[in-house]
């Protein structure tokens, strides 16, 4: 008590209320899902909630093909669309940032795709790779292409690759605007004394304007890493994980699982052996982003 | 089952003889003020029956609050987070034969608010079919079973006669078997621009259309002990038909991904021959306003199998009252205007199999009078379905079963597995949700 009546103890008194709510959104919500982790927990027999089964659930999901299956095509459909969206926002932020005339208009018309709900991206692609009525076989088939349909969200490769052609045409413009802030913020000097020492424009990119936008690009990343489930409402409308299986990610199996078949003990395991992968990304990223600050504002 | 099939038939039969028997009228009482919760199913075929809300609010003198209105799916979630979090605020939900049993004591048990008199109106069978653990919990309001809609057109085609004679020797005439239904589809198949039919390729809608081609081969989902029986011989010939058609072209590569609404747009657009479909979408099919084949229809009995019956895959969309409803009046009132004679009428103008006895007989005539023959044809042709006609397993761990096997019947449609292994597969998964819920 004595404590709590020094002031010492001020800075911990203002900032309780703060911390209370922290407990009870995030803390809480946490221990009981990992306590579930470990029960039978089925969302309509609440009393489930109280069978304890141990470690059942982790051993289950440890022999069971398809949570890797799906845990490995989590970490390939992560990697694939960061990198192309990545190259493509970079791309698309040095184009715009040679423009002189128009360029903050080109700047908002490229934050349109993020301003629809990827729900409704999701519905678009759905219908745009729709393998009978879809506007991309009806064009390929205008155009005298192909003689079949094609079949989009069914073929194994076909049906990721949708998803992520969905996933990159919503997300590469906050590549791009992220990526567009570092050249803004870049110091003109390096490059003009780079020139006069005779540097082509590619020499200049990958000594000067690279190391500088590393930063950004790592930060880019890391948010975009952990905002990449964001994808779960594309792949629920396009494939819902289908067809067998073949599009699953793990955040559509633990929906499934949680929200469908109610076995939400099951779901939340995964959901704590698949933390280890956003655990994973954001070490990696942050560790790169620690490196590349090494070089920011000049060349090697 | 037995008991159903019998009762069902036993009540088409004598429909009009029920009907006449039944003289109570419902008291549907009085609640001024006060504002019944309800969740109830949306979409395009369920809304039209809302439209009777405000005649129940007008006699009754309370409001409705519709708090969600979704697909059966989505729904279906929203109740099970309702009572994992103890949060039921709501007094009338949607409900559904399949999904019923998962939801333990949520409900209430009807048979002791609605008066006999008033429920002998419903069709037997039906009624019968709506017990979970002999208590009425729901109270249906359409009578699903599904039977052939196909393109008399394509029939009437002498070329299509003469080859179909030159190849298979019989005439060209509606499939009366599994076997018939998949050399036609493959026969009318011209892919892109017609396909033989499109099934539902995921979620219950295929776990369904497998068992209903299951059970007409004389196999069954579980044994007595509720072992699963589904990778049987004649789980294996269920399965095969699937991947005969799909291996052929005679559907869409994307049928897979495709659930009903998708499957009623495609025969809508006249991109399919035949489809085997629910009593909801006739009016839709035959309406020239939103179907290019509303002058072309024909509708006929579900294949049978090699058992020499049909599936008959059945269930029935229904109304429920929750236990913790703050006035049970006020919702069993509620349920049984939606499901009334006027509401069944209502509901059987727009092409659903009523629940309502009496309604047969009297939608038939109005179809008749009202120039929609072809409508009176096709309540003939479903009545006389419903002599097949079956539920799902109603146990709570159906839709989880059914979440494990579409995959697997996926699987082995796209040719990932062989038939048998992805049975196999599925069977073990399903033993194991069974052996969780303390079956064995």
């Amino acid at each position: 008590m004595k404590f709590f009546r020094s002031p010492q103890a001020t800075p911990y008194l203002l900032l309780l209320p703060a911390i209370i709510v922290i407990l009870a959104v995030v803390l809480v919500p946490l221990l009981v899902s990992f306590w579930t982790s470990f029960t039978s927990y089925n969302l309509v027999r609440p009393d489930s909630l109280y069978n304890f089964v141990g470690l059942r659930n982790y051993r289950r999901l440890i022999g069971n093909d398809d949570f890797w299956w799906a845990f490995g095509r989590t970490v390939v459909f992560i990697t694939i669309a960061l990198n192309l969206e990545m190259l493509l926002g970079l791309g698309l932020a040095l184009l715009v940032n040679r423009i002189t005339w128009g360029q903050r208009t080109l700047r908002t018309i490229m934050m349109f795709p993020m301003m629809f709900s990827p729900i409704l991206v999701g519905f678009q692609f759905k219908y745009l790779f729709n393998d009978s009525v879809g506007l991309v076989n009806n064009a390929l088939f205008a155009l005298n292409l192909i003689d079949k349909p094609i079949p989009w969200l069914v073929n194994g490769w076909l049906a990721n690759f949708s998803i992520i052609v969905a996933e990159m045409w919503m997300s590469t413009s906050i590549f791009a605007i992220l990526l567009m802030a570092g050249l803004l913020a870049m110091p003109k000097e390096p490059i003009e004394a780079a020139k006069v020492d005779g540097c082509n424009a590619i020499q200049v990119f990958r000594h000067i304007t690279l190391p500088f936008l590393m930063p950004f690009i790592w930060i880019a990343m890391t948010i975009r890493s952990l905002d990449v489930a964001r994808a779960y409402d594309m792949v629920k409308i396009m494939t819902n994980g289908g067809p067998a299986g073949r599009t699953e990610l793990i955040w559509t199996l633990m929906t499934r699982t949680g929200y469908q078949n109610a076995q939400m003990g099951m779901a939340n395991a995964m959901g704590y052996i698949s933390i280890l992968l956003s655990i994973a990304f954001t070490i990696m990223f942050y560790r790169n982003l620690t490196k590349a600050r090494v070089f920011m504002g000049g060349a090697q | 089952m037995k008991l159903l099939k019998a009762t069902l038939v036993a009540c088409c039969a004598v429909g009009g003889l029920a009907a006449s028997a039944q003289a109570d009228d419902f008291d549907y009482g009085s609640f001024p003020d006060y504002t019944l919760k309800v969740k109830l199913i949306g979409g395009t075929q369920y809304e039209k029956l809302y439209t009777r809300i405000p005649e129940w609010e007008e006699m009754t003198g309370a409001k409705v609050e519709i708090v969600s209105s979704k697909n059966h799916f989505d729904l279906d979630r929203e109740i099970k987070q309702d009572i994992a979090a103890g949060d039921i605020t709501w007094c009338v939900g949607s409900n559904h034969t399949s999904f019923a049993p998962q939801y333990g004591d949520l409900y209430i048990d009807l048979s002791e608010h609605i008066p006999q008199s008033e429920l002998d109106k419903y069709v037997p069978g039906t009624l019968e079919s709506a017990k979970v653990d002999g208590r009425l919990v729901q109270l249906p309001r359409v009578t699903d079973v599904s039977n052939l809609y196909y393109r008399k057109s394509l029939y009437a085609d002498p070329a299509n006669q003469q080859a179909w004679k030159e190849k298979y020797g019989t005439d060209l005439a509606p499939p009366k078997t599994y076997d018939e239904f998949r050399d036609q589809v493959i026969f009318f198949a011209d892919p892109p621009n017609l396909y033989g039919t499109a099934f539902a390729g995921k979620d219950e809608g295929m776990s369904g259309r497998f068992m209903e081609i299951l059970r007409a081969n004389g196999g069954d989902m579980f044994d007595d002990e509720f072992r699963p029986t589904f990778n049987s011989p004649e789980g294996v010939a269920a399965l095969q038909w699937f991947i005969d058609v799909y291996d052929a072209g005679a559907v869409p590569a994307g049928t897979v991904n495709y659930t009903w609404d998708d499957i009623g747009q495609a025969m809508a657009a006249g991109q399919l021959a035949l489809d085997l479909d629910w009593p909801g979408f006739a009016a839709f099919f035959a309406d020239p306003s939103s179907s290019k084949i509303a002058d072309d229809l024909g509708y006929a009995v579900a294949p049978a199998g090699t058992s020499g019956h049909g599936g008959g895959w059945s269930g029935s969309h229904s109304f429920s009252v929750t236990q913790d409803c703050d006035n049970k009046d006020a919702a069993v009132s509620f349920a049984v205007f939606m499901t009334n004679d006027e509401s069944e009428l209502m509901e059987a103008m727009a092409g659903n199999l009523p629940t309502r006895t009496a309604t047969y007989d009297e939608v038939i005539a109005w179809f008749n009078e009202n120039g929609k023959e072809n409508l009176a044809e096709m309540f003939q042709v479903w009545q006389e379905s419903l002599a097949d006609a079956r539920t799902p397993p109603l146990i709570p761990e159906w839709i989880q079963v059914s979440n494990v096997l579409w995959p697997e019947l996926q699987a082995a449609i796209v040719g990932e597995k062989t038939p048998q292994d992805a049975l196999d597969d599925a069977a073990e998964q399903a033993t194991m949700i069974m052996e969780d819920a303390g079956y064995y």
